[in-house]
């Protein structure tokens, strides 16, 4: 009988067998079936079968990074459609994001716009020169070669290019398995300047100097010795085995005026590359975005401080500098006062989970953002934590041993992520439809789209 | 150049097995033991009988670190996953279980935590987490404590600094110098919260002595003159007993010994801090004062009065007894002291020690950053003896994990690696904001960033269009 019933495939007897297959549970919808005229276990003659919450389900997630969240986004990662409810918009964290919500209009304009006329592309360079538009408000930050796998950097790259957007190498080489993609590319220049050279800055059409990364702010980048295998070593011309810090800071560049001469450098290579500066947030992040601007950057990437990272001293990863959600108004009110705000490009990252939060950093005050957890999450990850040793990712991803990438293919890596961007455009053209705006440039720094959740969940934030 | 100061640890594997995380059960009656979980786990939670190999053992829980793998590649779903409920219930809604799990894996390791992906708790808090760290990013130099290329010192005073020199004809030095002690690190062990057998004050006092710090001790509970250079004796009530006289001369034998004392806060405070001059005048005095109403009020008495050192202590998860808010958290507290001492330009010569609520390393550096010279830990100095805050001693229950066998130098170690890792994150801290010097982080208040101040600065627009700012800037 349940076989016969279940609309989502839960019980199955095979052809030719005398009893019924032992449920695939993963595909249960859960209780809100019970409404439903096919609920089973209202019609089993024998009331054999009972639901109960798995208990696995429990232990998956944390305050920032919900269970909604995660299996959200393998759901997106799979289907390639949105998710609605209020689940789905705000994490348990209790504050930044997760104490915004939208406040969407009840009525009027909202159904006059058509949603294929709702427009989702960003222009990056806001100076004269080389135009450069992405066609989805996001892309996706730099992991490199050695914390992560070349599947997954093959696969992100795919589907940048699918969705006309771009990814990052991070600063770890740019291996010669991504030149098909090289027009979808940002590769970085980061203060271990591992495996920069002419080429690579050639090879791009954005070049990203990364002064500061938000999970690790002031303390630079750590591949552990584990992690540093002999094609990784080659790749970043080091040697096998050996740690390698990235230090801090850029020691050639102690003013402005430094920051200026390294972007000159960039600009002699390459003068047709847009230069993105990727900065954590401390208490004067405005005055470097402004600097940054000075020196000839065309985007501004902010990284907040509760960010991903493949590995980072917790002490750091909770303390040191702001959340995002506090440094883009921030940064975006002091652009607005020196006028320079519509000429350079403000990206915003660390803790960017789900669209719901690419919007909210929107409305307030970036321009776009960059994802990167949520693409390993689309990959599989569940957040263990254990990214920081070679041998510590069971998901395949954040490793180079050829044993545990077995786990994952690029195929279906690229698909996944291609999957979740569709979702991540159909959610923002839903949010920016009910807001009654037809291009993502109109939701900049609308700040009077938000309002606090603690009305709506009469909890303290 | 001065040799540089690094602490070195040495692994100490607990003694019992730690509480984990998670919890693996395996349905016997599903189990096909074909071993397919031994091959997946990375962290060896599964593994075959040793003496059995054809059937799995139990699951090593406390190696868990939740991946789910064994869990989806269990061919016949015989594993499932739930949160330890013992792991839950460690400690309380301060000394959370994660406090725990970090404490006890610098106390094994001497290691700093490391982990990948990004933060996973909540977006902040109360006390020490309404407040973030700044950082430098471009404009400054290197700063590279850990990695040793750079020297970065947390070598703090303890007692009066003299507020100027005076010189004579000659250039000489005309003025007294006030006694002063140095520590290596900003950190001194306090009185432990409950009463334990002498090995474990053998363990700390030996940690302390190798740091190069000191231990502040009741003398009710134990005294040991081998140790001496490193124990600052405590006296609850001084002055009663010096009215009736009597005391002396177990007590003047102490003093000598010892290059500090602490006494605890009364009305005659001072009468007792010139006795102990009397008997000996390079002794550092320190004044032990329970944060209260009138802290402000005894606070600059005291600093007048020429007291060298004022300990401030809060209760053990931070909060400040106070009638007028019940709520007051330590780093206020400290926060108000501090900036009072700075009006009356007074700040200087006094040292400001602080305890209460010290529970992990990013602790130290913010309550310094709201103005302590010196912080005092309690808690964690036990929980890296793998206590586990159960307070079954108190009711004269067994240990869980038998502190009364512990061997001292062992117990040491893991104090020593406790102590280490909280440096070396000190010195991240430090090197993220360009200092090098930890005495340059007192009272840095600017290099703070205040939750409620930076929500005010930036969301003040989303909640003005709401018309309720008031309502919510209270109720942070």
């Amino acid at each position: 009988m349940c076989a016969a019933i279940c609309p989502s495939g839960v019980h199955e007897r095979k052809t030719g067998h005398n009893r019924v297959s032992k449920p695939r549970s993963y595909l249960c919808i859960g209780k809100e079936c019970e409404n439903n005229p096919l609920y089973c276990i209202d019609h089993c003659p024998r009331k054999a079968l009972s639901i109960v919450q798995n208990q696995n389900y429990t232990s998956i997630g944390d305050s920032r990074w919900t269970r909604e969240f995660i299996l959200g986004t393998w759901k997106q990662a799979e289907t390639g459609l949105p998710l609605q409810g209020l689940k789905y918009e705000i994490g348990s964290s209790g504050g930044g994001f997760d104490g915004l919500l939208f406040k969407f209009q009840k009525e009027g304009r909202t159904e006059a716009i058509e949603e294929s006329a709702i427009n989702t592309e960003l222009e990056l360079n806001k100076r004269d020169g080389r135009k450069i538009s992405i066609k989805v408000p996001f892309y996706g930050g730099g992991m490199s070669f050695g914390s992560v796998g070349l599947k997954v950097m093959l696969a992100r790259a795919k589907a940048a290019k699918a969705w006309g957007t771009f990814t990052c190498t991070g600063e770890g080489g740019y291996p010669d398995a991504l030149k098909p993609y090289d027009d979808n590319m940002i590769t970085q220049v980061a203060t271990g300047l591992f495996g920069v050279s002419e080429d690579s800055i050639q090879r791009v059409k954005i070049v990203e100097f990364k002064y500061a990364q938000g999970a690790k702010p002031g303390l630079g980048g750590h591949l552990l010795g584990d992690k540093v295998t002999s094609e990784v070593a080659r790749m970043r011309e080091a040697v096998a085995g050996s740690s390698l810090f990235s230090p801090f800071p850029f020691h050639s560049v102690y003013s402005v005026e430094d920051h200026k001469k390294h972007v000159d450098w960039i600009r002699e290579i390459n003068p047709d590359a847009l230069i993105s500066v990727k900065v954590s947030t401390p208490s004067d992040i405005d005055m470097v975005a402004v600097g940054s601007y000075y020196a000839g950057a065309h985007i501004i990437h902010l990284d907040g401080s509760y960010g991903g990272t493949g590995a980072a001293p917790d002490i750091a990863k909770k303390n040191i500098a702001m959340p995002i959600e506090y440094a883009i108004p921030k940064v975006h009110e002091f652009l607005k006062e020196e006028g320079i705000r519509d000429k350079i490009t403000v990206i915003a990252s660390g803790g960017i989970r789900t669209a719901y939060d690419a919007a909210k950093a929107i409305a307030l005050g970036s321009d776009g953002v960059v994802i990167g957890t949520s693409d390993l999450v689309a990959l599989g990850c569940v957040r263990c934590g254990c990214c920081e040793s070679n041998r510590g990712c069971p998901r395949g991803i954040a490793t180079t041993d050829p044993e545990l990438s077995e786990v994952i293919s690029v195929e279906w890596g690229a698909q996944r992520l291609i999957n979740l961007y569709a979702a991540w455009r159909s959610t923002l053209i839903s949010i920016l439809k009910q807001l009654g705006m037809q291009s993502i440039t109109e939701l900049v720094g609308r700040y009077d789209c938000l309002m606090n959740s603690e009305h709506t969940k009469g909890k303290d934030d | 150049m001065p040799k540089k100061y690094s602490i070195a640890g040495s692994a100490a594997p607990p003694r019992f097995q730690p509480v984990g995380k998670f919890v693996i059960e395996r349905n016997e009656d599903e189990c096909i033991h074909c071993g397919r979980c031994t091959l997946v786990c990375l962290h060896d939670v599964h593994k075959r009988r040793g003496d059995d190999p054809r059937f799995i053992s139990e699951p090593v829980n406390y190696l868990c670190k939740g991946c789910f793998r064994c869990i989806q590649e269990c061919p016949k779903e015989a594993l499932t996953i739930k949160n330890n409920e013992e792991w839950l219930l460690l400690g309380d809604s301060y000394w959370t279980p994660e406090t725990f799990g970090k404490i006890w894996y610098q106390a094994e390791t001497g290691s700093i935590p490391v982990s990948g992906t990004g933060y996973t708790g909540p977006f902040s808090g109360e006390g020490f987490d309404s407040m973030w760290t700044d950082m430098s990013e471009i404009v400054r130099p290197t700063r590279d404590g850990i990695h040793g290329r750079e020297y970065i010192s947390t070598s703090v005073y303890i007692g009066r600094k003299a507020q100027m020199l005076t010189f004579d004809n000659k250039g000489k030095i005309k003025s007294p110098l006030p006694p002063t002690l140095s520590i290596p690190i900003p950190l001194i062990f306090d009185i432990i919260p409950f009463r334990f057998s002498k090995n474990v004050y053998e363990s700390l006092v030996k940690a302390a002595s190798f740091l190069g710090t000191f231990m502040i001790i009741d003398l009710d509970e134990w005294f040991n003159s081998k140790y001496q250079a490193n124990l600052v004796p405590f006296f609850a009530n001084l002055s009663k007993k010096m009215n009736q006289k009597l005391m002396f001369p177990e007590f003047e034998g102490v003093i000598k010994k010892c290059k500090m004392v602490e006494i605890a806060y009364d009305l005659e405070v001072l009468k007792v801090v010139e006795e102990i001059k009397r008997l000996k005048n390079e002794m550092i005095v320190s004044v032990r004062i329970p944060f209260g109403d009138s802290t402000n009020k005894i606070v600059e008495e005291l600093a007048f009065a020429g007291v060298e050192v004022l300990h401030l202590c809060a209760d053990v998860n931070g909060k400040v007894i106070s009638s007028s808010d019940k709520n007051r958290f330590v780093k206020d507290g400290i926060l108000d002291a501090h900036r009072l001492l700075v009006e009356h330009k007074i700040r200087d010569e006094v040292t400001l020690m602080l305890s209460g609520g010290i529970a992990m390393a990013e602790h130290v550096a913010k309550a310094i950053i709201c103005g302590a010279d010196v912080t005092a830990v309690d808690l964690p100095l036990l929980i890296a003896l793998e206590c586990r805050y159960c307070k079954r001693c108190q009711n004269g229950l067994s240990c869980p994990v038998e502190l009364k066998a512990l061997n001292s130098d062992y117990g040491a170690q893991r104090i020593i690696n406790l102590m280490r890792a909280w440096r070396n994150q000190l010195l991240e801290v430090l090197g993220a904001m360009g200092l090098r010097d930890v005495r340059r982080l007192r009272g840095e208040v600017g290099r703070a960033i205040l939750h409620e101040d930076i929500r005010h600065e930036t969301f003040e627009k989303i909640l003005r269009s709401e018309g309720v700012t008031n309502n919510i800037k209270s109720s942070n």
